[in-house]
């Protein structure tokens, strides 16, 4: 005779413990995190944004082979590996294609579904919200910003090609961390803001790569035919990077000052800030 | 739930201009024309906008000041889609109910039970895009009685509903109010489908309310009486207005107006010298549409 039996539970009231703000904001960061990677998603969904994720790691994997395969003789005089700082010129197409696909993901279907007044019915307010949505973006935008230096670190380190000593290591730790939260946080700023014009995903996508490509291009073609060296202050596509570059202690591609560039990437991702906290507070969502 | 004196205004349109109402247990229609205020009330109560006059009170708090405390503990279901359809109708549910303040063991295993509870069990993997109209219509449901609310504002949510989803959509709402003890706040402009499922009813109209009461205190305004006889209906009709009665017949119904005792006593000697049975006398009740009507508003 079978032990199998249905058991009907119920309905059942709760009245255990509630996890207030706090918990809406980790469940929504979660849950926005996942959905911009396509995970629990279908096939399509994880296409395009693994593939930018995996793009951004190959040229790490092929540096740390060479690093093994190559004579250390070869390896340690130099010019054959590109420096940390460097790194990200092999990469930065795969970072912005990614960067226009997250910020718009974890937004726009929200308002495009109405789904916003079921998060503002809960505890969740329009900053906390908009605060989840940040802390699920950085950490996604980090893993092509972050961990690819990572990665070439790791893998140069145990390949015998890394960072001289601990202290070195650290050193270089440091600047990954530091040039790889600089720029996740002015681009999450600017991909949240491009999403917070419209409800359409695609539309908000092709505003972010245009955001970044014509400010590359027209900056740096007033430049090239005299305009100030100021005006690639408005090229948030390349600034981020320009201050990258300086905190690996480099002299970069631009003769501004390192104070400036801070105080440009601060404006953008304050600015961008700005443009998506006003676009929610004035959003209607009931009458 | 207690509102006083509420006053909204949108610009230079007033939504609410001074509604007093209460909210007890059971289930509470919200009903109104649309631009009545009803959805401006449940935001309110939602605190999702402070009120610019009066007062409102929700679970013992002030939504506009404790919105967070007063959101964890209601449940609402909004008019329009609010589901993103890509997303399995479980992933959906639980999400929200972690939001909520659940934790996540419990919120994954309540999940499922909500969606059983609307009849969704076995269809609780799919996403809901691929659901009819009908079934999201109770996920949402689902996913705004998971995480146990002491209170479920529902706004118009037979919108969109065939018959047969409305009246299985009603009994859900009508099981929800009584054998689960969650309060429920039903806004709906259709007036029938208030008064089959609600204890008490809040008529709102042009921002005010009209009316507000348990249903037995809303009707209670009938006056007259109704009687149904055997046979002879025309006979008695015609005995009772000799005695000065207005009296009005429908087959084998009669409806006498004016006072319940004097009548009831002028019926039976009637009935009893006319010999004509009588199966039924009993005071008239007023129907929901006699109420809204009174109240000066047109019926839906």
């Amino acid at each position: 005779m079978s032990d199998a039996r249905i058991v009907d539970r119920g309905y059942r009231r709760y009245d255990g413990p509630r996890l207030g703000v706090r918990g809406a904001v980790r469940s929504l960061a979660w849950h926005s995190a996942l959905r911009a990677l396509g995970l629990r998603r279908t096939f399509w969904a994880k296409l395009l944004p693994l593939a930018s994720v995996g793009i951004a790691y190959v040229p790490a994997l092929v540096f740390v082979g060479i690093a093994a395969l190559l004579p250390d003789q070869l390896v340690q005089g130099g010019g054959v590996l590109p420096g940390y700082a460097d790194y990200y010129g092999f990469i930065s197409a795969a970072i912005v294609l990614f960067v226009a696909l997250v910020g718009p993901e974890v937004l726009c279907p929200d308002r495009r579904h109405r789904m916003l007044g079921l998060y503002l019915a809960s505890p969740l307010t329009r900053d906390s919200y908009l605060v989840a949505k940040v802390l699920a973006v950085v950490p996604v935008l980090a893993l092509v910003t972050l961990g690819p230096p990572l990665l070439l670190l790791v893998g140069l380190t145990f390949a015998g090609a890394g960072p001289e000593g601990f202290g070195e290591f650290l050193t270089v730790l440091a600047r990954i961390v530091t040039g790889g939260l600089v720029i996740s946080a002015a681009y999450t700023a600017v991909s949240l803001a491009a999403a917070s014009l419209t409800e359409r995903r695609a539309v908000a996508s092709a505003g972010v790569i245009l955001v970044l490509l014509v400010s590359t291009v027209a900056t740096s073609a007033l430049v090239a035919v005299g305009a100030d060296e100021r005006l690639l202050l408005l090229n948030v596509g390349a600034i981020p990077f320009e201050l990258v570059q300086r905190i690996y202690g480099q002299a970069g591609r631009t003769p501004i000052p390192t104070a400036e560039l801070v105080v440009a990437n601060l404006a953008w991702t304050v600015g961008a800030g700005a443009v998506l906290r006003s676009r929610y507070h004035r959003l209607r969502i009931t009458r | 739930m207690r509102a006083t004196g509420l006053v909204k205004l949108w610009g230079a349109t007033t939504a609410l201009a001074g509604a007093s109402f209460e909210v007890g247990s059971g289930v509470t229609g919200l009903l109104g024309s649309n631009g009545a205020g009803k959805t401006t009330v449940l935001g309110l109560i939602l605190g999702l906008h402070p009120p610019d006059g009066g007062t409102i009170e929700v679970l013992g708090l002030d939504p506009a000041t404790a919105g967070a405390r007063v959101r964890e503990r209601l449940g609402y279901v909004p008019e329009h889609e609010a589901l993103a359809p890509d997303v399995r109708a479980h992933d959906l549910v639980r999400h929200l109910s972690e939001v909520h303040g659940l934790p996540s063991r419990e919120a994954t295993a309540r999940a499922s039970d909500a969606l059983w509870l609307v009849g969704l069990g076995e269809e609780r993997h799919r996403p809901v895009g691929t659901m009819s109209t009908g079934q999201r219509q109770r996920v949402k449901l689902a996913a705004a009685l998971a995480h146990d609310p002491a209170l479920l504002l529902l706004d118009e949510p037979t919108n969109g509903l065939d018959p047969m989803q409305r009246e299985e959509m009603l009994a859900l709402i009508r099981r929800i109010g009584s054998e689960l003890g969650i309060d429920v706040v039903l806004s709906s402009h259709l007036l029938e489908e208030v008064e089959r499922t609600c204890d008490a009813t809040v008529i709102l109209a042009a921002g005010q309310v009209v009316a507000s009461g348990s249903m037995d205190a809303l009707r209670s305004g009938g006056s007259g009486l109704v009687v149904d006889v055997d046979g002879g209906a025309e006979l008695l009709a015609g005995r009772l207005r000799t005695d000065g009665f207005a009296v009005s017949v429908d087959g084998l119904r009669l409806v006498v107006e004016g006072a319940a005792d004097a009548g009831a006593d002028a019926v039976r000697d009637a009935a009893a010298a006319q010999r004509i049975g009588l199966r039924r006398v009993q005071a008239r009740t007023a129907t929901l549409e006699d109420v809204f009507l009174a109240a000066g508003d047109g019926a839906p």
